[in-house]
């Protein structure tokens, strides 16, 4: 039969040809105005052949650069529903499939062992985002943002302030692609960012952090930092609105931008960063003040922001902001440290002086919603934890814990509601 | 022969309520039809000349042009609509019944609310025992809901019905969305495989799923060739709770190690019921979301449950799918995710082009048939056919048109086993095998070479060979596959425009390329 060099050889032209003929299926109608139901048939038919190639097979190989571009182009200038749908999913079960970083060994039996998971980068995967200075050129090359390629980091931060006007809108309109689109391709490129970043992050490296192409969007040298500023801001007004779907991923992506600067943080440490690394704004602060100057978006933003650890640290920061340090108290002098989590800021309520001043600061509602948000985390993580231990015993524990919290939290209110009470009183006169 | 049906076919049920293809008839009668019109159009004119000498020259000449132009137009629609081939989608929904009311006044009386009420700290929240449902609506938006759930270990049944009933019925998009996260929540909890980790009292069944799309308008008596989608925007449009009823039928295929909620039979109605909607142009979005449930719903099955529900299911589909674009969407829209979803599409594609070869052939319409009974009748007492090699010949203006004769042989297939007609032998196909032989019986130069239908087949043949592992077990029909698609390949013209000619060929080449 066939020796094995030629075989390979093969398989090569195989590819080769594969790759060519995939795209006159799709070439021979590229303009991006079909009406045609041949051409939207043929579309269809294309990204059929592209999955069956692919995933389709045992063994298959992830798609060509150039065959992962068409189908990236068929998202984003599409002009039929079926046809943004399924390019999209199709785009998504191939990086579920072929996902660009992982964890090698990483097994539920070997969990336990003291062997640290390895990262497996596929260096060459096709990324839809232009990150870092070598492909400047590419991004200059490519000329006109809007022509349906990979998204340079200035393209990514005007999707993202699209996607805010979208979601703003009192009701979105279904009269164009548009908006679809956005929303689908900003989740796929949420599902990418992901891909990259969670497996890195668990290494804890921060040599193998700072080159996730989510460390990399946010830093880009191209982009001004006022850019990046604002669309954070977009960001967290985008949740107020947002789509069941979009939404999450929203949360997604703040979570893991909070996940990238505790990271980064800790690196910062440790002191494995460097002036290269360049200076960015954590986005806790970015979300705090936006909060504090659009207090309206606070309930929303509360409402919508579910996990509970970014949450509560959210909330916590947010409180202790305005909450008045005790002065006479030193942390050296008696060894004292400063109680900054929830249930520290629950206990200043307890004075009368304390409750008013941060009134005072950011109006009872605001700290009312807070308080709620904030307990509601608290409350998650304390039973998830609780959860995890009635495996390993210490359930009285945890129980106490929990009715700790509960009695701070009733006495933090009530200690609220008299105050705002007096103070509607007074105003009253 | 006079043009009498002959005495069986008046007892025979399917040839009363044939169909008769309109559309087949015009593709036959286009050419006579431009004839018919020339000719109206000589006499016309020759009737106009003679009045010409009366009237007015000018006048008789707009008069003309404006038939002319009535004539050429009808003639164009008419060609139009020959050579369009409508696209995929059916109408799934009809008319919206009125949604049920919402009864509840149990929920004052179940402890959840009860322990508000008796809290001394009710003082705070200033909670009335009739407003159970404002409440409740409350917390379950802000996410409480699911954390007491889970702090308490216990759904009351009141409590349950209420977020089962605001999830399906309620019109707010909030609402619908945080009670299906609500449901979605508590059926997934729980490490170990086969218990809940919070005690739920009461579990819908699948009544109450069926109910609740009957109201959303759904078409249970579906049938693809009911009918396209019409433009009347009212009806048809479902309510957006569907989302949450998919999503939720999702969640409960999820769980049956823990609480088995559908039975067999109504599991296979539900994989009915997601191929239906994704016939519907109006899910054309909601793909991720159907395909999710697909794959669930398919694997709720136990291992010997699916190898009966597969044929069922893949039947129940075939049988009711007519033979256009509809056909390939429904077999494509199995995703091969899984080897079950595969058997499932192959399954299905087998069915389907089983149905369709129910009389469907390639051959030209001769202008009659002679048919040679080959059998005797399994009947009692004196056979209507004759003894075994009793000629007969029928005109096939009598029974008008090609596909009544060959549901005739095919009700009677087993007396006219390979019956000759006129010259030419039919195959009366009963197998995948039969099938593939009576292609290569197919004459693309024939001027009646239907091929939109071949390209339906080839799709259908394609899904039913190449997801089963034929070139192994079955190299028979593997290699009369590979023979039919290089016989396509080649033997279909570059430069014939017929519709669909090249779509055959192009399939066929790819195919032969790379898949097989």
């Amino acid at each position: 039969m066939k020796n094995p060099s030629s075989s390979n050889n093969e398989q090569c032209n195989k590819a080769a040809i594969e790759d060519n003929m995939l795209l006159t299926m799709f070439d021979s109608s590229s303009d991006s105005n079909i009406t045609n139901q041949d051409a939207l048939d043929e579309r269809i038919g294309f990204l059929d052949a592209v999955r069956g190639s692919s995933i389709g097979l045992q063994n298959g190989k992830p798609p060509t650069s150039k065959i992962f571009g068409a189908v990236f182009h068929m998202l984003r200038t599409g002009n039929s529903i079926q046809l943004i749908v399924a390019s999209y999913m199709l785009l998504v079960d191939l990086e579920k499939h072929f996902p660009r970083a992982y964890l090698s060994g990483v097994d539920d039996s070997l969990l336990s062992s003291n062997s640290p998971p390895e990262l497996v980068v596929a260096e060459e995967a096709w990324s839809p985002l232009i990150v870092g200075l070598d492909n400047a050129t590419a991004v200059s090359e490519a000329g006109d943002k809007q022509s349906g390629g990979p998204l340079d980091p200035s393209s990514f931060h005007l999707l993202i302030e699209e996607l805010a006007e979208t979601l703003t809108e009192s009701n979105i309109q279904a009269t164009s692609m548009k908006p679809l689109q956005n929303l689908l391709l900003f989740q796929y490129l949420v599902i990418v960012l992901e891909s990259d970043f969670l497996p890195r992050n668990v290494t804890m490296n921060w040599s193998l952090q700072r080159e996730s192409l989510l460390n990399m969007l946010l830093v880009e040298k191209n982009s001004e930092s006022q850019l990046s500023k604002n669309c954070h801001t977009a960001l967290s007004f985008a949740l107020l609105e947002v789509l069941k779907n979009t939404r999450v991923s929203v949360e997604k992506l703040l979570v893991m931008i909070m996940a990238l600067d505790t990271s980064r943080k800790k690196a910062d440490i440790e002191g494995h960063t460097s002036r290269a690394d360049g200076p960015r704004t954590p986005l806790v602060d970015i979300i705090l003040d936006d909060l504090a100057y659009n207090k309206d978006s606070v309930p929303h933003f509360l409402k919508i922001f579910s996990e509970p650890k970014s949450k509560l640290e959210i909330v916590v920061q947010y409180l202790w902001k305005y909450i008045t340090k005790p002065s006479t108290r030193t942390r050296r002098s008696n060894g004292f440290t400063e109680d900054t989590t929830f249930e520290g800021a629950l206990k200043c309520f307890s004075n009368n002086t304390g409750t008013k001043s941060i009134i005072k600061k950011i109006g009872a509602d605001v700290v009312q919603l807070l308080l709620a948000h904030g307990f509601q985390a608290q409350l998650s993580i304390l039973s998830e934890r609780n959860a995890n231990d009635n495996i390993g015993g210490d359930k009285e524990e945890g129980a106490n814990a929990l009715v700790d919290l509960c009695q701070t939290f009733i006495s933090a209110f009530d200690s609220l509601r008299s105050t705002d009470r007096q103070e509607n009183h007074f105003s009253a006169f | 022969m006079d043009d009498d049906p002959l005495d069986f076919e008046v007892q025979d049920d399917l040839l009363v309520s044939l169909p008769i293809n309109k559309k087949r008839k015009k593709a036959i009668g286009l050419d006579d039809l431009l004839n018919d019109h020339y000719k109206e159009q000589d006499k016309l004119l020759e009737k106009n000349n003679k009045k010409a000498k009366k009237k007015a020259k000018e006048k008789k000449k707009y008069e003309d042009e404006d038939r002319k132009e009535a004539y050429l137009t009808r003639i164009l629609k008419a060609f139009g609509e020959e050579s369009e081939i409508p696209v995929w989608g059916v109408k799934v929904f009809g008319e919206q019944k009125p949604f049920p009311p919402l009864d509840f006044t149990d929920l004052g009386s179940c402890n959840f609310i009860q322990s508000f009420l008796k809290n001394k700290l009710n003082s705070v929240v200033e909670l009335a025992p009739d407003k159970g449902d404002s409440f409740l609506e409350g917390l379950l938006v802000n996410g409480w809901l699911s954390k007491l759930a889970f702090l308490s270990g216990q759904v009351e049944k009141p409590v349950a019905i209420w977020a089962f009933n605001t999830m399906l019925y309620s019109s707010k998009e909030e609402l619908q969305n945080s009670s299906s996260d609500f449901w979605c929540g508590i059926l997934s909890t729980g490490k170990e495989v086969d218990q809940f980790s919070v005690k739920i009292d009461w579990f819908p069944e699948y009544k109450d799923l069926r109910s609740a799309l009957d109201t959303y308008g759904f078409l249970f008596k579906f049938s693809s060739s009911a009918g396209h989608e019409s433009s009347d925007s009212d009806s048809g449009v479902p309510p957006q709770n569907i989302r949450a009823w998919i999503r939720f039928v999702t969640s409960c295929c999820l769980i049956r190690n823990k609480k088995a909620i559908f039975s067999t039979v109504e599991a296979e109605e539900i994989v009915e019921i997601i191929i239906c909607l994704f016939l519907d142009r109006q899910f054309q979005g909601l793909l991720v979301l159907l395909n999710d449930c697909m794959k669930a719903i398919v694997n709720y099955f136990t291992d010997q449950e699916w190898r009966s529900s597969c044929e069922n299911i893949a039947k129940f589909i075939a049988c009711r799918v007519s033979e256009d674009l509809n056909c390939i969407q429904i077999v494509e829209c199995v995703s091969e995710v899984s080897s079950r979803c595969k058997q499932l599409r192959s399954a299905i594609a087998y069915q389907s082009l089983l149905s369709c070869f129910d009389g469907v052939r390639y051959l030209p319409l001769p202008s009659s048939l002679f048919m040679v009974v080959h059998k005797k009748s399994k009947m009692k007492g004196p056979d209507p056919l004759g003894e075994p090699g009793t000629k007969w010949e029928i005109s096939t203006s009598a029974v008008q048109g090609f596909k009544p004769i060959m549901w005739l042989l095919y009700a009677r297939r087993e007396q006219f086993k390979n019956a000759d007609v006129a010259g030419r032998r039919i195959w009366i196909v009963n197998s995948g095998e039969e099938i593939l032989k009576s292609l290569d019986a197919i004459n693309f130069k024939d001027k009646n070479c239907d091929f939109f239908k071949m390209y339906v087949h080839l799709v259908l043949i394609e899904n039913w060979v190449l997801s089963n592992s034929f070139d192994e077990d079955n190299p028979v029909i593997y290699e009369m596959f590979c023979s039919f698609l290089r016989y396509c390949s080649s033997l279909i013209s570059a430069t014939d425009l017929r519709t669909y000619a090249s779509k055959v060929r192009h399939k066929a080449s790819y195919l032969l390329h790379f898949s097989v």
